[in-house]
């Protein structure tokens, strides 16, 4: 018999049987595939049986159906077709008899290998998806930027961490120039690292605290952390790119 | 030059499973540019890409380092948060990729072939690491381990964006699926991170052949045991055999035997004091003047 099977992020949520003519997909309660998501339509879809055939029919949903990454209307159904529905995604297995791999089980995408994901459609799809107010697709989450706040009557003001490295101290190659009598050529750097900024201590006559806390290697800038290099104090924040 | 900044190693092994090693690597002492690839794509082009990828890294980056060749002249667009040498492995990164993305299109043979990078550069007083992919570096430093390298598959993106837990994440059948690579798309936006290096700091680059049998820890574990670069090469492809080795497996490890920072004797020291109080001394004067 032919099957439906419901995915979400490639995890088999439940599976469904062909056992009569029309099956209906929809958020609301009395469809046969009831998908709880606001990017489903309360009636959105049906697939009927056609003599040996199966139609699937979009019911002019809101965020439309799609087949294997194409927007359809209607579509007659074939052994393998993705049915994509908001995020969730409905595999079609057709009856394992009319195979023309007589009784091969279907064959499972060796998913221990790397793949590459098409991530173009992908974040098309998601952004079609998309309802008003939702949070936006993977593409669009922006990076912080690293402010250090000069504090205490300095003239340096607000200085932007827009390097990858800032070195900080008296030489003349540092991002960020301070002046003083124990001042280092570097006394402290700050990075941009997979975890976010981190600030370390390089090791000159400069001392560095953080927080109050003298600090000997490194550490992890939170917002709003006081940053004492020798005399120069600043306060640590990240704000929104413009 | 190069030769006292650091002790390396690299080895790769095809594994258990596998009939082929896609993985490629380059451990290059007299550049101090480390490189693991893991190439993806069948009938050998998953080879060949990461193949590609190691080899035109190394050359562009050779070629720039060597000339100092100013920014505007290299290939694509330079970053302006990077440093020089970081915008000469960007570069380096981009031009591979067009590269193994024109073969990819134009041959048969290499359709839809890629692989990942993952590239450390050492320098004195500065770090670079880039990659696209899931290849990690690590960086041991004062007993601690951190990845200096981002994750570019679909799982680590959702974690991100917070709709899934690391626990779901390694369990996720998803977890090998790439979201970056060399050779898939036109564009490409490697993840570069410039660190100042401290003594004794160690890294590691390594396929996910490793990282999928070795925990974080563990790999940390291992790097705090054993000194010699080699030998720990050896440990890590030996523990991922002993685990299965269900993929090829490669590793490069790095140590670094000084920071390269242009030392400063007590004479300089003193020299650099002496002027820092003569400056001092000058301001006071001219405030007393006013």
């Amino acid at each position: 018999m032919e099957k439906l099977v419901l995915t979400f992020n490639k995890q088999i949520i439940k599976k469904y049987s062909f056992d009569k003519d029309n099956l209906t997909i929809g958020r609301k309660p009395e469809n046969d595939v009831q998908i709880d998501n606001l990017a489903v339509s309360g009636h959105h879809a049906r697939i009927d049986r056609t003599g040996t055939e199966f139609m699937l029919t979009d019911l002019q949903s809101t965020n439309g159906t799609f087949v294997n990454h194409k927007q359809i209307v209607s579509h007659t159904l074939k052994h393998g077709d993705n049915i994509q529905i908001g995020k969730h995604v409905l595999l079609f297995l057709a009856s394992e008899k009319k195979e023309t791999g007589v009784g091969e089980p279907v064959k499972e995408p060796d998913l221990d290998k790397t793949m590459i994901l098409d991530t173009a459609k992908q974040r098309e799809l998601l952004a079609k998806q998309a309802k008003p107010g939702a949070p936006p697709p993977a593409a669009a989450t922006s990076e912080k930027i690293g402010v250090l706040s000069a504090l205490g009557g300095s003239d340096l003001g607000e200085i932007e961490l827009t390097k990858k490295l800032t070195r900080i101290g008296k030489a003349d190659t540092s991002e960020i120039r301070l002046s003083g009598i124990m001042m280092a050529a570097t006394a402290a750097t700050i990075s941009k690292r997979p975890s976010g900024y981190t600030i370390a201590f390089t090791g000159g006559r400069t001392k560095l605290k953080v927080n109050g806390q003298v600090v000997q290697d490194s550490m992890p800038l939170k917002d709003f952390d006081t940053i004492e290099i020798g005399s120069h104090k600043f306060q640590f924040y990240q704000k929104e790119p413009k | 030059m190069g030769t006292a900044l650091t002790r390396s190693a690299g080895l790769t092994d095809v594994g258990l499973k596998r009939e082929g090693n896609e993985d490629s690597l380059s451990v290059d002492e007299s550049l101090n540019l480390y490189i693991v690839a893991d190439g993806m794509g069948g009938h050998l082009a998953g080879e060949v890409a990461s193949r590609t990828a190691v080899d035109l890294i190394n050359k562009s980056y050779r070629k720039w380092k060597g000339s100092e060749t100013p920014e505007e002249e290299i290939f694509g667009c330079p970053d302006t948060s990077l440093s020089r040498s970081g915008n000469y492995i960007l570069s380096s990164i981009l031009l591979a990729n067009k590269v193994i993305y024109e073969m990819a299109t134009e041959h048969k043979k290499y359709k839809g072939m890629g692989t990942t990078v993952a590239v450390l550069a050492v320098m004195p007083g500065l770090i670079i690491s880039a990659n696209a992919g899931d290849s990690p570096i690590y960086m041991i430093r004062n007993g601690r381990i951190e990845k200096i390298s981002k994750d570019h598959n679909f799982v680590a993106e959702q974690v991100e964006m917070g709709l899934m837990t690391e626990e779901e994440a390694a369990e996720s059948p998803m977890k090998h699926v790439l979201t970056k690579n060399l050779g898939s798309y036109e564009e490409l936006n490697p993840d570069i991170f410039e660190i100042v290096p401290a003594k004794n700091d160690r890294f590691v680059l390594c396929s996910d052949g490793l990282t999928d049998l070795v925990t974080d820890d563990e790999i940390l574990q291992m790097v705090e045991e054993v000194q010699d670069p080699e030998v720990l090469c050896r440990n890590f492809i030996d523990m991922a055999l002993k685990r299965g080795g269900h993929d090829n497996t490669t590793v490069v490890t790095v140590s670094l035997s000084d920071t390269g920072k242009p030392k400063t004797g007590p004479m300089k020291k003193m020299g650099a004091l002496l002027t820092d109080i003569s400056t001092v001394m000058q301001k006071r004067s001219k405030k007393n003047r006013r």
